[in-house]
């Protein structure tokens, strides 16, 4: 019975999270809608190059698509479906969209998956070693390198690994190929290039955080008194100084987590070929498919919500003085 | 006589071998070129939208589909025709109604029926013309009688040839038909009739049907990724030869032309195009050729002429002198560093239509002459003459002229452009604020019209009173010129075009189209004769600018062999070979 309230406290977020989702999905719905332009903008070249008629083609388009009905009636026609769990059929590219999306999370997930693990591992011990050999040469060139990681912009980056790794030294493939076995050496191989490129900048970022939180707790009485009380240096620093600079890293951390899923991996994907779920999102606002980009949304939406509840009760056991009664 | 007979006899002997030799025709020829290896072509533009190619409204669909079904005919380099799946010609009535196309016997859909003169029939009647499947290219099809737009009529001959008739002469029809691709009328009854179960059928979606049709045969494509066909040993054209050559034809899409170029260099894809600042790196890279080739897409300055343009440029000869403003040596030679065309006609350089002594050259040679232009604008009461002789353009009241000159921020050409318009336009002292819009907004508010305080939804041409949400007075963009059908070019360039959003009007333009959709215009020499008139009548308005065509670069891997250069250098894919 002991965290009763947690259940509580869980269902009560999964509801605010439906009413949220809807809230969400309602105004991108409205938006999507009311944009400057038709799905049939992008035929424009296309069209005068064949020497036809825009107008025509668009009500044809649109006429074929229901997007020629009030919008009212298509909020609800979009709506019954998603109760129904139809997501619809993506126009922008011939097939329904939870198979779109059953096709491509995987390409996001592993790259985000690889990069946080990657990010955090390193981040976490790079800042701790940092902290603790605090003005030495070491956290010096620590120091100096997280701040340059900060810094690079992703695509920069990204496409200067292929110059080096790929174009020069032929070490690793310019781009991400879908044929690699999932759970294959070689998959990992062809993402090692993208986590780097994705991981670097929310490494040096963990550095900047894991080193300043340490500090922080490292200056405190109760490590003083660990210290006083004899206990070796590493359960000083491992067990008291670092499970207590945790907290605020774990917001961090999951706080980046929320942010690549909603977008943050879409450049890395650009630049690496990876046909993720960032590609698929911004190809599908620029095609105006809007199954692809609500469903896209509702995903994101969820997921985050998602992240920071757990992050919510990842607090309640990094720090039991947590309740949310 | 012995002499006499053994000559005979030697003769026959010799006539038999040659004959010999000479059906050695008969037999199927050794294949020219070592079958293998996975062609990768990098593209950066965006993917294809469906498989089922005939609800599609962008090229890429129907170019991903052509690689397992062929068009009725093509076009090589110097645009003479290549049969495809017609076994000669099309056939036009003297009237110029009735058009016979004949296809070959030897096509096969996947289930090993033949590919008949029905299922390209069932296909225009119960498909294009349908009313339940708005195929968006209807119009291609369709023609105007007493002010109503009706269908073509097809009509099945025999199991090879059929007929669609026409009530008034096209000549330009018969390229409609040249691209005419077919559908197996076998599979797509199941779903006729319900434009949603045909555009989930899986048959389409997979192109499951294509039997013998194309070089290759839909192996996967994935979304955003990749798109891979492969070896079709039975295809109709290369059977003899046994091409094609490659095992795979993939086309890999990249997010970026950067990425591409750098996979490109890293020897990890095939070909990609290369921008022309890359091209003499390129050049210079011992495993990859370039080839420099031209396109029918050129750049034009559009000048408008609605009523929240300047009121300038209404009148013709201010468009001549703010074209005669602009160098286009310059453009082609300094932007676009040597990989365009000064553009003079709505036709390219290399279509058979084109005639150099038809068009009047603004912004070359003599007609690139600031002092002639500063002078007309002077004439027509835009100038002002300064104490040391020159001419400063204003506006009517003497007063600063300030124009408006907009076009798309993602392209770095049309910027670079757009910056040397100005430079050029600020020499006659007019001073032009570039607006630099992403392309959505540019059609929303400077492209797309409509009459004020009217209901009726904004257009691309809502008529001579409509007007665009924001002004402009010029906007540089993109089009595609005419190669062999200068009608094309009719949705632009007349009064009531459906493309036609910059306001130009000109009785006799309107009239030369249509005389070029008539009868006369089936005698060769008469079409010629039209399109020239209408070319030199139109480089002589000056609607727009035309700026430059651009060259494109084609980057290969070196190993690629049996490429052709030129406009139109895909025509033989199906023989190119790693050596």
């Amino acid at each position: 019975m002991g965290k009763s309230w947690l259940r509580v406290y869980i269902i009560k977020r999964l509801i605010y999270a439906v009413i949220i989702a809807l809230g969400i999905l309602t105004i991108t719905f409205v938006l999507v809608r009311v944009g400057p332009s038709s799905p049939a903008d992008k035929y424009l070249a296309n069209l005068a190059a064949k020497g036809q008629d825009i107008a025509q083609v668009t009500a044809a388009i649109e006429a074929r698509y229901g997007l020629d009905k009030p919008i009212w009636q298509q909020y609800i026609d979009y709506i019954g479906n998603l109760l129904r769990g139809n997501l619809g059929w993506s126009f922008s590219t011939s097939m329904p969209v939870i198979d779109l999306i059953k096709t491509h999370w995987i390409y996001s997930f592993q790259l985000i998956l690889l990069s946080s693990i990657f990010a955090a591992v390193l981040g976490i011990l790079i800042g701790i070693y940092s902290a603790v050999k605090q003005y030495t040469k070491t956290d010096y060139v620590f120091t100096f390198l997280s701040f340059i990681g900060v810094s690079i912009p992703s695509f920069w980056l990204g496409v200067m690994l292929i110059l080096v790794f790929s174009v020069k030294l032929g070490i690793f493939k310019s781009y991400y190929d879908t044929a690699l076995p999932l759970f294959s050496l070689e998959n990992l191989k062809a993402l090692v290039l993208p986590v780097m490129t994705l991981g670097t900048g929310m490494l040096a970022g963990y550095v900047r955080y894991t080193r300043s939180s340490m500090l922080d707790n490292l200056r405190k009485g109760f490590i003083t008194t660990a210290r006083a009380k004899g206990l070796p240096e590493r359960t000083v620093i491992g067990k008291h100084a670092f499970r207590n600079a945790l907290l605020p890293l774990v917001t961090i951390i999951m706080f980046d987590l929320g942010s690549i899923v909603f977008g943050g991996a879409y450049l890395t994907e650009i630049v690496f070929g990876i046909p993720g779920l960032g590609q698929v999102s911004f190809n599908a606002i620029f095609a105006h498919d809007y199954p692809v980009v609500m469903s896209i949304t509702l995903i994101g939406t969820f997921m985050v919500l998602f992240i920071n509840m757990a992050t919510d009760i990842a607090y309640t056991y990094l720090d039991p003085r947590i309740r949310y009664d | 006589m012995r002499k006499a007979r053994l000559f005979v006899a030697l003769s026959l002997i010799l006539a038999a071998l040659f004959t010999s030799i000479a059906c050695g025709g008969t037999q199927p020829p050794k294949p020219a070129g070592k079958q293998g290896g996975i062609f990768i072509n990098g593209q950066a533009g965006g993917d294809a939208e469906t498989l089922n190619w005939i609800l599609a409204a962008d090229a890429s669909s129907s170019g991903y589909a052509s690689h397992t079904v062929d068009s009725l005919a093509t076009f090589n380099n110097k645009l003479e025709l290549q049969l495809r799946c017609l076994a000669k010609d099309v056939e036009i009535s003297q009237d110029g109604l009735v058009y016979t196309v004949t296809i070959r016997d030897d096509l096969k859909w996947s289930n090993g029926s033949q590919v008949t003169a029905e299922d390209y029939v069932y296909t225009l009647g119960n498909l294009m013309f349908s009313d339940w499947m708005n195929y968006p290219y209807k119009s291609m099809w369709q023609e105007e009688v007493a002010g109503n737009k009706v269908f073509v009529t097809p009509q099945v001959v025999n199991a090879t040839t059929f007929t669609i008739t026409r009530q008034t002469a096209n000549p330009d029809f018969v390229y409609s038909i040249y691209d005419l691709q077919p559908y197996p009328k076998y599979i797509a009854t199941k779903y006729e009739g319900d434009v949603k179960t045909f555009t989930e059928a899986p048959e389409f979606n997979n192109l499951t049907y294509t039997g013998n049709l194309g070089p290759y045969r839909f192996k996967e494509w994935n979304r955003n990724d990749k798109y891979v066909v492969e070896r079709n040993p039975d295809y109709y054209l290369g059977r003899p030869i046994g091409a094609p050559y490659f095992d795979q034809y993939v086309i890999k899409l990249f997010g970026s032309s950067a990425t591409m170029q750098a996979a490109l260099e890293a020897g990890d894809i095939t070909h990609c195009g290369i921008e022309p600042e890359k091209v003499n790196k390129f050049m210079g890279l011992k495993n990859i050729d370039v080839y420099t080739v031209p396109t029918t897409g050129y750049t034009l300055l559009a000048y408008n002429q609605r009523a929240n343009g300047w009121e300038g440029l209404k009148k013709q000869a201010i468009r001549q002198a703010l074209s005669m403003s602009i160098n286009k040596e310059t453009v082609s030679q300094s932007i676009l560093l040597g990989f365009g065309q000064p553009a003079f006609s709505f036709l390219s350089p290399n279509s058979p239509l084109y005639d150099d002594k038809s068009v009047v050259k603004y912004g070359v040679g003599p007609l690139y002459d600031k002092e002639k232009a500063a002078e007309i604008l002077y004439q027509e009461g835009y100038g002002v003459k300064q104490e040391n002789g020159t001419i400063k353009a204003t506006n009517k009241d003497g007063g600063l002229l300030q124009l408006v000159l907009v076009t798309d921020q993602a392209s770095q050409a049309s910027q670079d452009i757009a910056l040397q318009v100005r430079k050029e336009l600020l020499a006659l002292g007019i001073e032009t604020r570039v607006k630099l819009v992403p392309w959505p907004t540019l059609l929303d508010q400077y492209v797309r019209n409509k009459v004020p305080g009217s209901v009726k939804e904004a257009g691309y041409n809502n008529g001579h009173d409509a007007v665009s949400a924001e002004s402009w007075d010029m906007m540089l963009i993109g089009l595609t010129g005419g190669l062999l059908s200068p009608t094309s070019a009719e949705v632009v360039f007349t009064t009531e075009g459906g493309m036609n959003y910059f306001g130009y009007s000109n009785p006799e333009v309107d009239e030369l189209f249509r005389r070029l959709k008539t009868k006369e215009a089936l005698d060769k020499n008469m079409r010629q004769q039209l399109s020239s008139k209408l070319s030199l009548l139109l480089s002589q308005d000056q609607p727009f600018d035309f700026v430059v065509f651009q060259k494109a670069n084609q980057g290969f891997q070196k190993n690629v062999v049996g490429i052709e250069p030129g406009i139109s250098m895909w025509y033989n894919y199906y023989l190119w070979r790693f050596e």
